[in-house]
């Protein structure tokens, strides 16, 4: 095990410094830097603005003094929130963002894999067709619309939870649903597969035949073998919540990190859209591991390559 | 025991079929309403009424019209994503698949990078850079849907690989070439097919996405996804300019979503995801 | 067990519903006791008011600051910190005279040295403020913000003594006094800015002197401000001011639908809801032209634009009518670029600015009858919501009454500046604010050697007239000089076509009292009260 996580930082490190280096070269690249403004401002104060960020060495040297920031952990400083280190910035956000994240991905495994073990237990009824057809339903509108919808139902028309801003606990609900839409969808067609290909083997047979009941059947057995590939499905779960974050928090006005990624680069806040993607990059890293190490305690025969 | 399924999956295939047709037709000028090529009027946000059946937007122009002429980007910008992703994937794939070792390791390196790299940066960093054309959209959504493939390709490719038609075919003195195109492909190809009825409606949907950021398609070109983008606001006072758009959107990744489901129980017991 | 969790589900559900009835059903209060909920919008990138250049930050600012003057109602200069100013040697010279009860919110008193502080910190290149430059026209300042002047000494800007205040300009302009009331030059302390060097704009560290002092700063979601004990003036009435960060319109609207904000504007009003609630006669709705005119621009180098022709036949052939029709944001057409109420402006008149007629002929006369043979050409805008309905109707509007098809080019806004900067495109979509109530800040745009002006039009006499009537005291001179200046802009060479003036509007709960709009959309809240 703890071969694994070192293995894993070992990886780890290069792929953040390869991260780290290509968004900062692609980012030079983006046409506009981040002191045009709606109004131009004289060559003289762009000179000066230039001169306080470093900004008027070449790009090697900028690169140099970034890389030798980073080291220190220090992510850099944002050219859009005058005085403020990107440090300080994702430090606020951050933990914002993992609350919804995790309510979503707590909701979509209590919703999705449910949904899934029905339609697996009723596989090829009317019941079975239902539960894949609600659980499509979150992935096929666009989640800006979706957000839409259940603010207009629930906030303003049943006005049974709030519209937005992140307060209280029922806050979290309609941007947790609204974000959850997706993974639901996934983790209910996995669980279904899974427990359907669980379900068919010998020993679930076995069992029935023994006299136990279905549903107890299902829940030691099938259930039980079917949580590899759903743990296995968290990975990438984590990356559609991250990408799905920017919608989710502009719509609820939730000071979250994911709307960093737009209005960070629209605003060619260089730093601070590396650093976004760093801690972004890590986190999946680390959602990864986890899901292997789960992987390896569920099922002691899977060996880990890599 | 799968009717029920199967019955779903041929009303989602007619539905695709439907709606492909249609964008198809259009784009060879057959006009569907009367205001194919008229797109102006001075109805600015009617109701839907018997003239204009699905309601004009703010320029006056017939919904209906924009929506089919919308099929035409949306739909093809859903299958060419997917045409990008299988052949960037398999590619890909089955150069790691099938020279193994080091050179697989390096390639699979190469994917946890894109894996890592949250999608909506990368969608982001090419729109700006190539621009709001066709082009840029699809190179975006390309780059971010072909790992899955890739990954799949390859791991088809290393269970494959030794197998005993492989070897015969080796030992028969096949080349590299010959044992990839002829004997493994085919062979990795129907987990393949099922997850590009995935890519499709998920390119769909990342699509409008885009345009709510503010990187779709630049008008007058125009989507579901632009359309519903520039709708969704007035869903309490022109609720028409969001319904239909969306209800297409709707209408396609669910029948996308459902064919693919089906496919997958049908096609390979083994390859489910 | 499985089989009774599902049993018991939908009670489950029902019981949930029901709770969470309950639970909103328990009456909340429409508002909140003398406090104000607003939308800001977005995060103001800075509360430094020497580095702030935008409308989010100066929001803030403009309530728990005051400047040598302050704007009245009618946008005239009203003294503030300000007793009374003396203007000597034929408007070069101003001596301020300070008030001698303001104190700072820490209880220390304001002097003339606070100013000096702030005037000399705003121009030092050090502190690279971008809005350095409108104090330009300061004695020495040019150079010293370029670094070639060291000694901060030599600037035109000296405190005599503890309440007095001196600037010295170099040339005489006739918009100083505005500058005073504009959030950069407001003053600032130098013991605070040194001591807590770049956080000195935190709650807590900020020391303001303004009817509200900054106590909560949540990043990208919230501040407060509350009324200070020791403002000078009236105490507000209000106690405290809550500015969401709401990014998105339709979400601030539903909140202000559910009694959660109190005050909305542009940044919180998707298009739609502006236009059911102008047209429904509810008096919550209210709007105000603003000092914001857009325009499409030519690049004058590139073809068939060279022609001055051509591009007066585009001019003519633009129904600003309808264009505001499509926008429905309460713009106003107009035709000239200085918007009413400014000194200088021409009055709009439709037959004068829309006739096709005459813009066919032109172009025929430039050699494109009918629009046939025009060249294959395009016009560039940013990615936002207005611009995009604008550019669509601008195209219409040419193939109908001109019969040529103009490409529509949309990019990224960041892409788009440095396309307009360095490649001009043939022709561009773009707006200006005013940052003062005087012409100057719109005429000055297109003269020559202007940062701004992406034309590449530059005409001896257009410059000899704004800088003219620039230093020009009397003021039927200047709007004379400013109106030769404007018709040769827009009506005879006409390097850019004036399109529509912004409005601002404004949705305000009926329990919210005393809240005066601005053209320059300043928004003031320390008169605002909250009640029934």
């Amino acid at each position: 095990m703890s071969k694994l996580i070192i293995k894993r930082i070992l990886i780890m490190l290069p792929l953040l410094w390869l991260i780290a280096t290509l968004t900062f070269f692609l980012l030079r690249v983006l046409p506009g830097g981040p002191f045009d403004a709606e109004k131009n401002l004289p060559p003289e104060i762009i000179a000066n603005l230039k001169a306080k960020y470093h900004m008027d060495r070449t790009l090697p040297e900028q690169y140099y003094i970034y890389l030798q920031r980073v080291v220190k952990g220090d992510l850099g400083i944002s050219y859009k929130y005058l005085d403020r280190s990107v440090n300080d910035i994702l430090a606020s956000a951050l933990p914002v963002s993992l609350t919804l994240g995790i309510a979503a991905l707590f909701l979509a495994i209590i919703i999705g894999v449910p949904l899934g073990i029905v339609a697996a237990t009723k596989k090829g009824t009317a019941i079975d067709a239902m539960c894949i057809i609600c659980s499509t339903l979150g992935v096929s509108l666009p989640s800006f619309v979706i957000g839409a919808l259940l603010i207009f139902v629930f906030g303003i028309w049943l006005k049974l939870l709030p519209v937005a801003l992140w307060e209280s606990a029922w806050h979290v609900i309609l941007p947790a649903f609204t974000l959850a839409s997706g993974p639901t969808a996934y983790l209910a067609r996995l669980t279904r597969s899974s427990v359907i290909d669980a379900l068919s083997k010998d020993w679930v047979r076995t069992a029935q035949i023994k006299g136990e009941p279905y549903l107890q059947t299902v829940i030691n057995h099938a259930l039980r073998n079917a949580l590899i590939p759903i743990i296995t499905v968290l990975g990438p779960l984590s990356a559609i919540l991250i990408t799905g974050s920017f919608v989710v928090e502009t719509i609820y006005a939730i000071p979250g990190m994911g709307r960093f990624f737009i209005t960070a680069v629209s605003n060619r806040d260089y730093d601070l859209v590396i650093g976004t993607t760093l801690i972004f990059a890590l986190l999946l890293i680390i959602a990864n591991t986890i899901v292997d190490i789960l992987y390896h305690i569920l099922d002691p025969r899977i060996t880990i390559s890599d | 025991m799968m009717k029920n399924r199967t019955y779903l999956a041929k009303i989602a295939g007619c539905i695709i079929f439907i709606l492909c047709l249609i964008a198809i037709l259009s784009s060879f000028g057959f006009p569907f309403t009367p205001y194919a090529f008229d797109q102006t009027s001075e109805h600015i946000l009617e109701a839907p009424s018997a003239q204009h059946l699905f309601g004009t937007d703010e320029l006056g122009r017939d919904l209906l019209t924009r929506i089919i002429y919308g099929s035409q980007l949306s739909i093809s910008i859903g299958f060419l994503t997917a045409l990008i992703a299988s052949i960037v994937g398999i590619t890909y794939g089955a150069i790691a698949g099938f020279a193994g070792d080091r050179i697989d390791t390096f390639m699979m390196r190469g994917i946890d990078l894109f894996y890592a790299l949250p999608d909506l940066l990368i969608m982001i960093l090419v729109g700006i850079i190539i621009g709001r054309g066709t082009l840029g959209i699809l190179l975006a959504l390309g780059l971010v849907s072909w790992m899955g493939t890739a990954r799949l390709v390859r791991a088809q490719f290393l269970t494959l690989k030794n197998e005993e038609f492989i070897e015969a075919a080796r030992a028969c003195g096949a080349s590299s070439w010959t044992i990839i195109t002829r004997h493994l492909l085919p062979n990795a190809l129907s987990p393949v097919i099922v997850s590009l009825t995935f890519i499709i409606p998920s390119a769909i949907l990342a699509e409008s996405t885009l345009s709510f950021i503010g990187l779709g398609l630049s008008p007058p070109a125009c989507s579901w996804g632009t359309l519903a983008s520039e709708g969704w606001r007035a869903l309490r006072t022109e609720p028409h300019l969001i319904l239909w758009p969306s209800l297409f959107i709707f209408m396609v990744v669910l029948s996308f979503n459902l064919l693919g489901d089906t496919l997958a129980d049908t096609m390979d017991p083994k390859t489910r995801v | 067990m499985l089989k009774n969790f599902c049993k018991s589900t939908p009670f489950l559900l029902i019981g949930l519903v029901l709770v969470m009835t309950n639970l909103a059903n328990k009456q909340t209060p429409r508002f909140e006791a003398n406090t104000l909920r607003i939308n800001l919008g977005c995060e103001p990138p800075s509360l430094d008011w020497a580095k702030a250049t935008d409308a989010a930050s100066f929001d803030v600012v403009s309530n728990i600051m005051i400047g040598l003057t302050s704007y009245a109602n009618d946008l005239s200069c009203r003294p503030a910190c300000a007793e009374s100013w003396q203007i000597l040697d034929h408007g070069k010279h101003y001596i301020f005279h300070l008030r001698p009860n303001i104190r700072w919110s820490d209880g220390k008193p304001l002097t003339a040295y606070d100013f000096q502080y702030a005037w000399r910190r705003l121009l030092d290149p050090k502190t690279a403020a971008p809005y350095a430059f409108f104090l330009y026209d300061i004695e020495n300042a040019f150079a010293y913000n370029q670094g070639k002047l060291k000694d901060a000494n030599e600037l035109g800007i000296r405190a005599i003594n503890e309440s007095t205040f001196e600037v010295r300009l170099s040339r005489p302009i006739a918009y100083f006094l505005y500058l005073t009331a504009f959030c950069p030059t407001y003053p600032q302390r130098q013991d605070i800015i040194e001591r807590y060097s770049n956080n000195w704009t935190d709650p807590g560290h900020l020391v303001c002197n303004g009817p509200f002092i900054l106590t909560k700063w949540q990043h990208e979601y919230k501040i407060e401000l509350t009324a200070n004990p020791s403002y000078y003036a009236a105490k507000p009435s209000l106690k405290t001011i809550k500015m969401f960060m709401i990014p998105e319109q339709s979400t601030a609207f539903a909140l202000y639908e559910n009694n959660q904000l109190d005050f909305i504007d542009n940044r919180s009003l998707p298009t739609s809801e502006i236009d059911r609630y102008r047209k429904s006669g509810c008096n919550e709705y209210r709007d105000i032209a603003l000092l914001r005119v857009s325009y499409l621009g030519f690049n004058i180098e590139k073809k068939p634009f060279d022609n001055v022709k051509v591009r007066r036949a585009l001019s003519l052939a633009i129904d600003r009518e309808r264009v505001c029709r499509i926008l429905r944001h309460g713009e106003k057409p107009i035709a000239n670029l200085i918007p009413p109420p400014l000194l200088g402006h021409s009055d709009f008149s439709t037959e004068q600015s829309y006739n096709p007629k005459l813009a066919r002929n032109l172009l025929a006369q430039a050699g494109y009858p009918e629009g046939k043979n025009f060249p294959q050409t395009f016009l560039l805008y940013p990615h936002r919501e207005d611009t995009r309905l604008l550019v669509e109707v601008m195209q219409d509007e040419l193939k109908r009454n001109l019969n040529i098809h103009v490409d529509l080019l949309n990019q990224e806004w960041q892409v788009y500046l440095q396309t307009l900067r360095n490649n001009t495109p043939p022709i561009y979509r773009y707006a200006w604010g005013a940052d003062y109530p005087d012409p100057d800040t719109f005429m000055n745009l297109f003269t020559s050697h202007n940062g701004n002006n992406n034309t590449h039009w530059s005409n001896k006499t257009y410059d000899q007239l704004v800088s003219l009537a620039g230093c020009e005291a009397n003021p039927v001179k200047r709007a004379t000089l400013y109106k030769q200046a404007d018709y040769l802009l827009c009506k005879q060479d006409v390097p850019i076509i004036p399109v529509n003036t912004a409005a601002q509007n404004m949705l305000i709960k009926p329990w919210v009292h005393g809240i005066i709009p601005n053209a320059l959309d300043l928004q003031f809240f320390s008169s605002v009260g909250i009640g029934d």
